[in-house]
């Protein structure tokens, strides 16, 4: 039967000067299967849509083209207009003539717009429905981590109503690197007790993850504990494992004057300690910080530092300098708390190649030359704050390999566009919060808390998920079994099952697949068909060019 | 022939796509040849598809992906890299040298980058054609 397409052409209230639509619609009308073209100015308004509507129904179209906006705009309108009209979603096909025409170029464009509805009109007569499905979902979340991260994470998850459980390795909660930095104000103490007193939140310590199955909304987690295996199900999961920290420039140079001089060289933690512990009259007169010995400082080290200096300046009144090559302050405050920090008195000696650490009459020396002084400057410290600098713990690797997800070159989780997929991971209906990312500071941690609350919620509180049914899909009589697809698969998506024929067969999980094709494209029996980006509807597109 | 001076370009909807509908937001001008299909990942792009291009005569052939390292399916970007390096090689050893396969990798938020890229590639185009 011969198509009936239906081409609407939305002029976005007259934001497309430079194209004649009168020419256009003629073009396009003679087309073949064209049936009918339409003119709008209101196509996305409830006005043109209401139109629309009656107007695919009255003309009993099978198939639309819409020449507007891109379709990263109004796609997702103009499905449900169709779908409102009773035909499949996936029927629509879009020209963009307004990002990528109209707005592009100057001077007339309407022989490219029309090219573009073309393109359009030769894909969509080979498009084919896809429906969609309603799956139940669990509402259980998983967090893994005790930390800082997971607890937030975990109290504002059971503050939306979802039943969240904590899994955490060591055998007590808060035992994290992250906390050296000031936690505006949030008492760490206060939040472990809360989860515990939380009705909705599960605590298992000493835990670990022995194996993820799986989709999102339908993960299923072997838990041990114990020696005793457990497997219950999650509909989503938070990785909040945090970091650990190392001094740098790492045990050689450093250890040395620690051995030679054990009060003279100090982490940040254990000057915490000092500074609340120490009395008056052993207070230190000279100390000094290490920052930015490695080119690329942390985050939180710097936080810690300048929270620190201050401290030890306001508490003790003793000589500060800080030796560093920068200090970065792209973390939020940290600007402010620099001036702050400076304006007390704490001296910032900013050295271009590293400081010389040796050990002078049982006291810390540094050494460094002064860029701004073009001098050598040389401090006898009676104590010396060593640089930390975050990295993975030992779990991150395991865990990664068996989410089957990406660690950068740090060793750390790898993170999404941060603007469009803060939390993300590839594998969906898993989400990252905080350190186990790499260089995060506190404020990140509570904002990636939020998104991550947001995400969980738009995944499991709706208690379904709707899914489009294989949108792609392996021809089973094609599938020759060679695991390509199984091995590439970016989302785990992919499985082999024993087929009606009794032979062995691919086959991909709707819940687990986000679409990409990347499976379709390197298949090398070509047994993968991708709805919508088909072989033959991409080419369909090109043959339309010109 | 029909498609002689048009650009191909194949935009991954995570980073060409939107780059490309960023630069006309903001009105930055590009060539008037380059005809843009969107695909959900570059590494979905094929051989086939790349060849089909210049088979229907088209100058030269884009792949927008993402950055490196920041696929949001993980190695769709360096497959596609892997494919377009294997066409333009293919261009040569048949003897088509007035025509090119480039890769771009490239962020949603880079408009201006989604521009040198059209505006570079027609100037490829333009050496290729003055060279003998």
């Amino acid at each position: 039967m011969e198509a009936r397409i239906g081409v609407l052409i939305c002029d976005c209230g007259q934001g497309m000067q430079n194209i004649d639509f009168g020419a256009l619609a003629r073009q396009a009308a003679d087309l073949p299967g064209v049936t009918s073209v339409n003119l709008s100015s209101d196509l996305c308004l409830d006005e043109g849509t209401k139109k629309m509507v009656s107007l695919i129904k009255d003309e009993n179209l099978d198939r639309v083209v819409i020449a507007a906006c891109s379709p990263d705009m109004k796609e997702h309108i103009f499905r449900d207009m169709l779908e409102k009209a009773g035909l499949n979603g996936n029927l629509l096909s879009m020209a963009n003539i307004r990002e990528q025409c109209s707005w592009a170029h100057d001077g007339e464009v309407t022989d490219k717009a029309a090219d573009l509805l073309r393109m359009a009109i030769g894909r969509v007569r080979l498009l084919r429905p896809v429906e969609h499905r309603e799956f139940p979902v669990s509402t259980e979340v998983l967090v893994v981590g005790g930390g800082f991260s997971a607890i937030s994470t975990a109290l504002r998850l059971s503050g939306v109503g979802l039943r969240t459980t904590v899994l955490e390795s060591e055998p007590v909660l808060g035992e994290g690197a992250g906390e050296k930095e000031d936690l505006h104000g949030l008492d760490r103490g206060s939040m472990i007790a809360a989860a515990e007193r939380d009705g909705n939140i599960d605590i298992l310590t000493c835990a670990r993850i022995a194996s993820v199955e799986g989709a999102p909304g339908d993960f299923t987690v072997t838990m041990r504990t114990d020696g005793t295996e457990t497997a219950r199900k999650f509909g989503a999961i938070v990785l909040a494992t945090g970091f650990r920290t190392e001094l740098t420039p790492g045990p050689d140079a450093l250890i040395d004057a620690r051995e030679l001089c054990s009060a003279g060289v100090v982490s940040q933690e254990q000057l915490l300690g000092m500074l609340s512990n120490l009395g008056l009259e052993a207070r230190p007169a000279i100390v000094g910080f290490l920052l930015d010995l490695a080119d690329e400082n942390s985050r939180f080290t710097t936080l810690a530092t300048l929270n620190n200096a201050l401290a030890v300046k306001s508490r003790w009144g003793s000589e500060v300098y800080v030796f560093c090559k920068d200090v970065k302050v792209d973390s939020e405050g940290t600007e402010r708390l620099y001036r702050e920090t400076r304006e007390c008195g704490v001296v910032f000696l900013k050295c271009d190649s590293a400081p010389e650490v040796t050990v002078d009459n049982g006291k810390v020396r540094v050494e460094a030359r002064d860029v701004f002084l073009g001098d050598d400057a040389a401090i006898t410290c009676d104590l010396l704050v060593a640089e930390e600098l975050p990295f993975p713990v030992q779990e991150t690797e395991v865990l990664g390999s068996m989410f089957g997800v990406r660690l950068d070159s740090g060793g750390f989780y790898q993170d999404e566009n941060v603007h469009l997929y803060p939390v993300d991971s590839e594998r969906k209906g898993v989400f990252f919060v905080g350190g186990c990312r790499g260089n995060w500071d506190i404020v990140r941690v509570l904002t990636d808390v939020s998104s991550v609350v947001t995400s969980v919620c738009g995944l499991l509180c709706p208690g379904s998920i709707q899914v489009d049914v294989e949108k792609v899909r392996v021809d089973p009589q094609k599938c020759v079994a060679c695991l390509t697809c199984i091995r590439v698969c970016p989302h785990s998506a992919i499985q082999l099952v024993r087929v009606d024929s009794g032979r062995d067969a691919a086959v991909i999980s709707d819940l687990a697949c986000d679409a990409c094709g990347v499976c379709a494209a390197i298949c090398p029996a070509k047994a993968i068909e991708f709805e919508g980006y088909r072989d033959d509807e991409i080419l369909a597109q090109i043959e339309a060019v010109g | 022939m029909m498609m002689d001076g048009i650009i191909v370009a194949f935009c991954c909807e995570r980073s060409g796509y939107p780059a490309a509908d960023l630069a006309g937001r903001l009105r930055l001008h590009y060539p008037e040849n380059l005809r843009v299909i969107r695909v959900p990942c570059a590494g979905r792009v094929d051989v086939i598809h790349i060849m089909k291009a210049f088979e229907m005569g088209a100058s030269a052939v884009v792949v927008l992906g993402c950055e490196e390292g920041a696929c949001h399916h993980m190695t769709g970007n360096t497959r596609a890299r892997e494919r377009v390096r294997y066409c333009d090689t293919m261009l040569r050893e048949v003897g088509i040298e007035k025509r090119t396969a480039v890769m771009v990798n490239i962020s949603p938020n880079a408009p201006h980058k989604f521009v040198t890229a059209a505006v570079e590639t027609s100037k490829i185009l333009e050496d290729l054609r003055e060279a003998r």
